[in-house]
């Protein structure tokens, strides 16, 4: 029954556990006892379980081991062996301390990536708070769907960040301050010094160099702004200057990265010079030299700044394109000081075809790849076109019947002529069940009204044309009243016969 | 008017047009066109049997009829207007307002509204109608393959004509308009998927078809009668046709509400199946293909999609496995 496949670490004879003598067991990713003489475990827990484990102090007579679980309850195993008690206790806490950690990671990390994730999402943790805080369901329900990529050692999806690139500002924002006698202060926050060193490999590769072996850093960042690399004017270098080398370096790569140009077949760099029409047209006469006697002070210190701006910049992007190299080697380093990659060398017609295809083709624009779709395949579309009607049963007509009735018909119609007033037929009785159904003494009232309606009419009638005076007062006052009382008097009759009815 | 009604019709048709004028005062006459279009069912085998069975009732009876109640209508109101359509087995033709009115100056002459100082829009009517029957029953062939009626394309050329008068009408004013459909042979299922077309066009446009049918139901118009709104009617006495047409038909559907009319015919919707066309309650439907069956198959004949059927599961009793006490 106990036939584990794990490994047993440590077998601990002589423990006691309950006031029971047995034996304990340390394995791989649990620790088990048994009692003496018995094949099976009493009691066992997997690491993961352990929140902690207590030892009795060293003075006390009893040498014991507590095991405190993550629920709240503990386990005592006391060392009964009189001679290695202290030894094997020892000898099981070192065991445990080593094995502890690694599981309690795994716990702790769920642990960690659950608040991760509700600290994170501030949806996710209200509905926690409705769900599993009011019970509604099991906290293990609510976080089966969620904790999938967890027991995969995946990096979180999270990590995706994006990279925070350098400030070009980060050297103005040292703001020197005034130390009060004569003094500059100068704020290098981490940032900054990392910001220096991403940007100027060189200067990282001093610092490296020179600290902590010779110099302190206070002192390296003393020299640094001391050193004219960092001012304005690089005119006059030192050679003590540490930084010395720091320029050459500089003025290095700036040229290797003139001569690199720009691989984009779209950009023209060079048609950006000045072209002059000739003397006069309010250019320059001398053409500008290169060589650095015939400038003056002023136009040596200007190109000088413009010179350390451009190298500046550069460094700054090639330092943000540039991933996070955190051990880099020197050759390397030197080389990257480029901002473009050495391949593009290489390969310059196919960039120069990726470059122009980008520039003409927006993805926006693009045929949408549509779902492939099943086409309807319809094999009897008849039975549509009569629908969903019953079969009727079609009457037979002989064709000579038809012949016979066409005949019929068209030589009826040929004399047609409408006699509009022959419609009804003069027999009343198969028209209108009405006629039968209407008592006589009700016929006799609807004739007394009709006649009496029929006399106004005539009345109304013999007023036109409306000529004098006389006429226009007899139809709107008294005529009119006479309909009203006309028309009162038979809707009464009418509600009468109606209440009758019912 | 006519010397051969009583009294008491007489009566009545006075009442009558006294409430179907003094409604129209209320709205201005002027604003609301009302037109009426008539589709007459002139099958000539239908009829020519007819006439060898009854004798009494023929087309021309018909056709009077029709006149009257086209009289009528354009009498009421000066802005009511009328057509008329003859559904033939082979198309479907106006014989009001037709073709030939305006340019034929002589015919209309012909039959002068001076003679019986008839108001001058109802003679042309008659006459027109009268020529154009003629015309139509004159150049009738016979053949045996098509000896159905085109009703629904015949309704399809009233609703094109009700949609032209609708847009040449004079500024500010509205059209209300219904079809009056007087049946007479059997219905034709070829023509459902056009029907239902037909009737789903006239519903969208708030147009009422109404329906006289004069010797078998007919599934079809119920079911355009119900969807539209408007009146169905099979009538119990082929002789009476003038008055039912007065009585039922001539009311646009504002006044109909205060008239007391036959009740709505029930209508059977059931559908029939794909199979065997028999009418069912409760059948199968295709998911695909929306064809409807009878009888479960896993194969739908119309679209050939097989359908997977799912056989209740069967549980497995689930073994525990004991863990060991460690």
């Amino acid at each position: 029954m106990a036939s584990l496949s794990e490994e047993v670490l440590l077998v601990v004879k002589k423990v006691r556990q309950r006031k029971q003598d047995g034996t304990l067991y340390l394995m791989a990713e649990r620790i088990a006892w048994g009692p003496e003489g018995k094949d099976r475990f009493t009691v066992s827990h997997p690491y993961s379980d352990i929140r902690c484990q207590k030892i009795s102090p060293d003075g006390k007579a009893k040498v014991q081991l507590q095991l405190v679980l993550h629920t709240g309850e503990s386990t005592t195993f006391h060392f009964a062996n009189e001679s290695t008690a202290l030894k094997d206790r020892e000898a099981a806490k070192e065991l445990l301390q080593q094995l502890l950690p690694k599981f309690k990671k795994k716990a702790n990390k769920e642990l960690e990536e659950k608040n991760r994730m509700l600290q994170e999402d501030p949806v996710l943790f209200q509905l926690y708070k409705d769900l599993v805080v009011s019970q509604v369901i099991s906290a293990e329900e609510f976080w089966a769907n969620r904790l999938g990529g967890l027991n995969n050692s995946e990096p979180a999806p999270y990590s995706n960040k994006q990279e925070v690139g350098i400030s070009g500002a980060f050297l103005a924002d040292i703001r020197p301050q005034t130390d009060g006698c004569n003094g500059l202060r100068y704020n290098l926050t981490t940032d900054i010094i990392e910001s220096i060193f991403r940007t100027y490999p060189a200067v990282k590769q001093k610092y490296s160099e020179n600290v902590p072996h010779s110099l302190t850093e206070k002192e390296f960042w003393t020299r640094f702004f001391q050193s004219h690399y960092f001012h304005r004017d690089r005119i006059n270098t030192g050679t003590q200057d540490i930084f010395s080398e720091c320029a050459k370096q500089d003025e290095k790569g700036l040229m290797s990265l003139v001569n690199k140009g720009v691989k984009n077949p779209l950009v023209d760099l060079l048609s950006l010079e000045d072209k002059t029409l000739d003397e006069g047209y309010g250019i320059k006469q001398a053409l500008p030299s290169t060589s650095n006697t015939n400038k003056t002070v002023k136009e040596s210190s200007n190109a000088a700044i413009i010179k350390r701006f451009n190298h500046h910049s550069a460094m700054v992007l090639a330092a943000g394109s540039r991933k996070n190299e955190v051990t880099a080697d020197q050759a390397s380093e030197t080389s990257s000081t480029d901002g473009n990659s050495r391949d593009s060398d290489f390969f310059q017609p196919p960039v120069k075809k990726v470059k122009l295809q980008e520039a003409i083709e927006y993805e926006d624009l693009q045929r949408e790849s549509k779902q492939k779709t099943v086409a309807l395949n319809l094999k009897k579309s008849d039975r549509y076109a009569h629908g969903p009607v019953p079969l009727q049963s079609q009457k037979y007509t002989t064709s000579q019947d038809i012949i016979n009735a066409v005949n019929c018909i068209q030589h009826e119609m040929a004399h047609y002529k409408p006699n509009l007033t022959q419609v009804r037929e003069k027999n009343n009785n198969t028209f209108l069940p009405s006629t039968e159904m209407v008592p006589s003494d009700i016929q006799g009232e609807l004739k007394h009204l009709y006649v009496a309606a029929g006399e106004l009419l005539r009345h109304f009638w013999s007023c036109f044309p409306v000529n004098t005076s006389f006429l226009e007062d007899k139809l709107t006052g008294h005529l009119e009243e006479m309909l009203q009382t006309a028309y009162s008097k038979f809707h009464i009759w009418q509600t009468r016969r109606m209440m009758r009815k019912t | 008017m006519a010397s051969g009604m009583s009294w008491f019709s007489h009566y009545f048709c006075f009442l009558f047009f006294l409430l179907l004028t003094s409604t129209r005062v209320a709205c201005f006459a002027e604003d609301e066109v009302n037109l009426l279009v008539i589709v007459v069912d002139v099958n000539p085998i239908w009829w020519g049997q007819q006439a060898q069975r009854e004798p009494e009732f023929t087309l021309s009876k018909c056709l009077d009829g029709v006149m009257v109640m086209g009289n009528s209508h354009m009498a009421l109101t000066r802005t009511n207007k009328l057509a008329v359509i003859a559904s033939h087995c082979q198309d479907s033709h106006f014989l009001y307002p037709s073709k030939s009115l305006g340019g034929g100056g002589g015919a209309a002459e012909d039959t002068s509204s001076s003679r019986d100082g008839k108001y001058e829009l109802l003679a042309v009517a008659n006459s027109a109608i009268a020529e154009e029957i003629r015309n139509v029953l004159s150049k009738t062939e016979v053949r045996g393959n098509s000896t159905d009626t085109l009703l629904a394309g015949s309704l399809a050329k009233a609703l094109c004509y009700i949609y032209r008068v609708s847009k040449e009408l004079d500024v500010g004013q509205e059209i209300k308009s219904r079809i009056l459909v007087i049946k007479a042979a059997e219905d034709c299922a070829l023509q459902y998927m056009n029907f239902m077309n037909v009737i789903f066009a006239a519903q969208k446009q708030n147009i009422l078809i109404d329906a006289c049918v004069l010797d078998s139901d007919s599934g079809l118009l119920q079911q355009a009668c119900d969807i539209t709104g408007g009146l169905y009617l099979k009538i119990p006495q082929k002789l009476a046709l003038t008055q039912y047409l007065l009585w039922v038909f001539l009311p646009d559907s504002e006044q109909r509400s205060q008239l007391v009319l036959p009740p709505p015919a029930h209508v059977d919707y059931r559908a029939a199946c794909f199979c065997h066309r028999n009418l069912i309650e409760i059948g199968y439907v295709c998911s695909v293909c929306l064809s409807i069956f009878c009888n479960f198959s896993p194969i739908c004949t119309t679209c050939e999609t097989a359908f997977k059927i799912q056989l209740p599961q069967m549980v497995k009793p689930k073994k525990k496995k004991l863990k060991m006490p460690a």
